[in-house]
């Protein structure tokens, strides 16, 4: 009962959210909204029962994704900062297409995880080890190909970084001495 | 329905006890804070207002309420006024997930001192902990001032840093303890008669760096900086509001991050521990009130060695502080991570 009133409320707080990260028109707002989402979705899973997904969503994105978005905003005069000037509305409509073929491939990526996922068996293995230990024994076990193919995704991201990020030798014509 | 009833009743007087402790003494830490300060400096301090001046933050409180409340021109009202609530309520929250104690039985019920204890409460800990950021770059940003967005994106730039050494330092006494969660960290502390701080000395002063940089204490206050940014993201800020954020930031934010600390590292309400060997509890008098003594003895002894450090040490530039997050102390703690991970299973197997 109380489960569903919280999980409700969530939902609610989730969608509205969404709708304020499209609508609004200072950017500011719009982070805002965005953080408000994802701080009710991590309060859904909290109410799944999820608690190591939520505090993952909490610390990686709440955090440490939608802290970078701040980080440009406050960078930006406010006043030149409002959305209606600056927005490729052309560029957007044809983009459309595509997006909508990803939408698609996520709703089929959905339907068909529905399908194969196990259901119900996890539930003993997760009152016996807890949350975490559960995650880590799938990771490490059934998924381990696919965990290590991400982790050299992500070396490969950081190499990048690093390489642009590293300080040129003199590169451009430089008058000042 | 009955047990559901109980709950909720032990839920909302433990939120009561817990907003009251930590907002109460929160108020009351400016006090001692302003008395250690001033015997550092051979000062007497607050003496006027109450015996050795222990009415003071009454007093303060009263002034700062009756102060006018100004607003800086050009500035964003609403934004002005969230980014108060989201530096109090991630900083409170953190509350939720402290242990103050072992189970105890009161009125036939076993309550345990803890708000929630959710299996990865440590998690909870340092997401809430990094919220701080959204606070401080709004306030810098709806204030329409150089100097508080100067200030703000000083701290905002630490706080980044420090996040990510912070959680890599308590990796170690995480895999010590086999557990996410804080109340059974400190009891297989208990269990396995060591504090881990006997085997995590390098996690433990990486941790006091990166909470001293969290909280903006000295050496690392240069968001604040007196001297070049007047006080840095608060200075369009006046009265209570003004009050709201040294409040949070100095004595809410160090008070949960000294408890989070014993309970890593210090054992949470256990009595000394000589390491493999037992408990030594000079306190036994106490009899089952001892443990919260021993809890709160550790965590105010911490806040005093914050305090000591404050008014001790002069202030790092900001270059500085996050050279040494990145180069210094983030390969310390992937070094103390090898060595805890080898040698974790020789030691307690």
């Amino acid at each position: 009962m109380i489960q569903w009133i919280v999980f409700i409320f969530f939902s609610l707080l989730a969608i509205l959210s969404a709708f304020g990260v499209v609508f609004l028109s200072n950017p500011i707002y719009v982070i805002l909204s965005l953080l408000s989402v994802l701080v009710s979705i991590a309060g859904i899973f909290f109410v799944a029962g999820a608690e190591l997904v939520a505090a993952i969503q909490l610390l990686i994105y709440a955090v440490a994704v939608a802290v970078f978005y701040v980080f440009v905003l406050t960078a930006v005069p406010w006043e030149k900062a409002f959305k209606k000037d600056s927005h490729y509305r052309v560029s957007g409509l044809f983009s459309f297409p595509l997006v909508l073929i990803l939408y698609l491939e996520m709703l089929l990526v959905f339907l068909i995880g529905i399908g194969v996922s196990p259901k119900g068996e996890l539930r003993e293995l997760i009152k016996k080890l807890g949350n975490t230990e559960v995650v880590g024994s799938i990771l490490f076990s059934k998924y381990f190909l696919a965990f290590e193919l991400v982790s050299l995704v992500l070396l490969i991201g950081m190499i990048g970084a690093v390489l642009i990020g590293r300080k040129e030798g003199q590169v451009y014509e430089d008058d000042t001495p | 329905m009955e047990g559901l009833l109980a709950w909720l009743v032990i839920t909302l007087i433990k939120i009561v006890v817990i907003l009251a402790i930590v907002l109460g003494v929160g108020a009351y830490l400016t006090l001692v804070e302003r008395k250690v300060a001033a015997h550092i400096q051979r000062r007497p301090g607050p003496m006027v207002v109450g015996w050795h001046g222990l009415l003071q933050p009454l007093a303060d409180g009263l002034k700062l309420l009756t102060k006018e409340d100004l607003f800086p021109r050009y500035g964003n009202r609403f934004l002005y006024n969230l980014a108060l609530v989201m530096a109090l309520v991630p900083a409170t929250l953190v509350f939720a997930v402290v242990p103050f104690g072992p189970e105890f039985e009161a009125f036939g019920i076993k309550v345990k001192p803890i708000l929630t204890d959710v299996n990865i409460g440590l998690l909870l800990v340092f997401a809430l902990g990094s919220m701080a950021v959204f606070s401080i770059a709004l306030a810098g940003w709806a204030s329409n001032s150089k100097y508080a967005l100067i200030g703000s994106m000083r701290k905002a730039g630490i706080i980044v840093s420090y996040e990510v050494v912070i959680t890599f330092a308590v990796m170690g006494p995480i895999i010590l303890a086999g557990t996410l969660s804080t109340y059974d960290i400190v009891q297989n502390q208990i269990d396995q008669k060591l504090w881990y701080v006997w085997l995590q000395p390098i996690a433990f002063v990486v941790y006091m760096f990166a909470m001293l940089a969290e909280t903006g204490r000295v050496p690392f206050d240069v968001q604040e900086a007196e001297a070049e940014l007047v006080t840095g993201f608060t200075v369009e800020y006046g009265g209570m509001k003004f009050g709201l954020f040294p409040l949070v930031e100095w004595y809410i934010e160090v008070l949960s991050l000294s408890a989070i600390a014993v309970v890593l590292f210090f054992g949470g309400w256990s009595p000394i521990n000589i390491p493999f060997l037992g408990f030594v509890d000079p306190l036994f008098f106490l009899g089952p009130l001892s443990p919260f003594v021993w809890f709160v003895l550790k965590v105010s002894l911490l806040f005093l060695f914050v305090l000591w450090l404050h008014w001790t040490l002069p202030r790092y530039r900001i270059d500085q502080i996050t050279e040494t997050a990145w180069k210094v102390m983030l390969p310390l703690t992937f070094v103390n991570l090898v060595l805890t991970a080898v040698f974790a299973p020789l030691i307690w197997r």
